[in-house]
């Protein structure tokens, strides 16, 4: 059953895992790369540091298109045949849902390995100046980590009818568009901090995707 | 008698300007019973509750003897679905869908499923989305048959698809209901395809059953009398009146209910003459029967 329901939706993800796979296995290369191609610059812990964290802003960034095209994919079958192949199945919703999620996560595993590949090969080849060390696993860690996350919280959403997603963006909309007037007005409202804090500070579902991303660190 | 469905007193709502209301319904075990109803008479809304794939607000519906939609998972693996619209996966090809379906149905004959490739005459190595209107019901059909179901509910199943594919579709259908004695509920806005296959009719208007009855008394019962000098009560007739028009000073055409041969005497009784009795076919009754319900005064027919 679940290789079944894998193989619909590698047919329907297999672009979207392949860019990533690729794009996982070149960025810590291409970072690394472009730390240490001049002689002159590798030898400078500072400036490595910092060029390795500008390259670092592009793994969440990775993680969060990558999870948000599998989510997509994931549930396209479904959308298109107004999901009633789900539905007249004989099994359990949850269970037709657990599949489906699996089945997802699975297909994120490609694009896990390349960044993990790449990142150890990057280390392998990278020279370092004294004192800096390669972090390649829990690199590799963290990205998984954030990509199944993003997968998972767009998963949720595109789970739901295009009436649920216009609700969702209506009640961000109302935000916006409450604290843009209340700051015009010069009313001292701060709706989205609070919910930043919530949603980005640790223990909050998207604190993953927050700090440094390096490769290379002290 | 047993019913592979029943439903009973059943409300649905879906918006504010469609609702199913106080709806009973029997279908037979092992019978074919044809779901006739105009656009919007909320047949294929039905089937999604029969099915468990909608809820109703209220009343009970039974699939097979178990309650739906508590125990859907297990009466869906003994139910055959063929959806008025294609819902399957167009990536993949037709090999790969029967797969597919293969994986979730325990008693799915992928021998038969082999034959019935072979006499549709399908390409199993041609994707779902790129085949035609009629390649796709024929696959539809397949899935829904090779599964070896107990009840086959059908939406439309031949709809919009020229005579020979229909008739192939069709011809399997009534081949797997003889051999294994498959109850199957379908819907069709095709009244002569139906009258020849079913041995049932219900006929749905505006969220109602306006009738349910064997296919025989459906069609031997419902008359157009042409009667002059037609008398002005006719409560103590031995049928039900439908309709009637004055066609002149001295006729009136009836339609009627419930009429037999020996019935002619109750207008002898009146001095009035019944001039001629005109038989309908299914398309005629249908017809006349949702113009009788549409009336102000039309009553409900069971």
């Amino acid at each position: 059953m679940f290789r079944v329901v894998l193989y619909g939706q590698w047919k329907w993800s297999r672009i979207v895992v392949i860019l990533g796979s690729v794009a996982g296995f070149a960025l810590p290369i291409l970072s690394v790369q472009g730390a240490t191609s001049d002689p002159q610059r590798a030898m400078k812990a500072g400036e490595l540091l910092s060029v390795i964290r500008s390259w670092g802003v592009l793994y969440p960034v990775l993680a969060a298109a990558i999870g948000l095209l599998i989510a997509i994919a994931t549930w396209t079958p479904d959308h298109r045949g107004r999901h009633v192949l789900a539905l007249s199945l004989p099994l359990p919703r949850w269970r037709y849902v657990l599949l489906r999620f699996t089945a997802g996560l699975v297909l994120l595993v490609p694009t896990m390995l390349g960044v993990l590949a790449g990142a150890l090969l990057a280390s392998a080849t990278a020279t370092l100046p004294p004192g800096l060390e390669t972090y390649p696993v829990a690199l590799a860690i963290r990205f998984a980590l954030a990509l199944a996350v993003a997968y998972a919280v767009f998963f949720a959403i595109s789970a739901g009818t295009t009436r649920t997603a216009g609700i969702i963006l209506g009640l961000i909309g109302t935000v916006i568009v409450v604290q843009v007037v209340a700051s015009t007005a010069g009313i001292e409202l701060d709706l989205t901090s609070p919910v930043q804090a919530v949603v980005m500070n640790w223990p909050g579902p998207l604190a993953i995707f927050t700090g440094r991303w390096m490769l290379i660190d002290v | 008698m047993s019913n592979a469905v029943e439903i009973r007193e059943l409300h649905y709502r879906a918006g504010k300007s469609f609702a199913i209301e106080d709806l009973d319904l029997s279908v037979p075990t092992g019978s074919i019973y044809g779901f006739l109803g105009p656009n919007g008479s909320g047949k294929t809304t039905t089937i999604r509750l029969i099915l468990g794939l909608l809820r109703p607000r209220s009343g009970t519906i039974r699939v097979l003897g178990e309650p739906m939609p508590l125990r859907a998972p297990a009466v869906l693996g003994r139910v055959g679905f063929v959806p008025e619209q294609p819902h399957l996966d167009p990536t993949l090809t037709v090999c790969e869908t029967l797969r597919f379906r293969e994986a979730f149905y325990p008693t799915w004959d992928g021998d038969w499923a082999g034959r019935l490739l072979q006499t549709f005459d399908l390409d199993p190595h041609h994707p779902f989305g790129k085949l035609s209107k009629g390649q796709k019901g024929k696959v539809m059909m397949l899935l829904a048959l090779a599964q070896r179901p107990d009840l086959l509910v059908l939406d439309e199943p031949t709809d919009g698809l020229d005579p020979v594919v229909r008739r192939d579709m069709l011809a399997a259908l009534i081949d797997y209901v003889s051999q294994h004695g498959a109850t199957v509920f379908i819907s069709s806005h095709l009244v002569h395809e139906l009258e020849r296959m079913c041995d049932w009719i219900g006929v749905m208007d505006n969220g109602r059953l306006v009738s349910e009855l064997p296919m025989e008394r459906f069609k031997n019962g419902i008359k157009r009398l042409l009667v002059s000098a037609a008398p002005a009560e006719t409560e103590s007739a031995p049928f039900s009146v439908l309709a009637r028009d004055r066609n002149g000073a001295a006729t009136e055409t009836w339609l009627v209910r419930g009429w037999e041969p020996g019935m002619s005497t109750w207008f002898d009784a009146r001095d009035a003459s019944l001039q001629s009795v005109i038989d309908l076919d299914l398309e005629d009754g249908f017809v006349e029967l949702l113009r009788t319900f549409r009336t102000p005064h039309g009553k409900e027919v069971r």
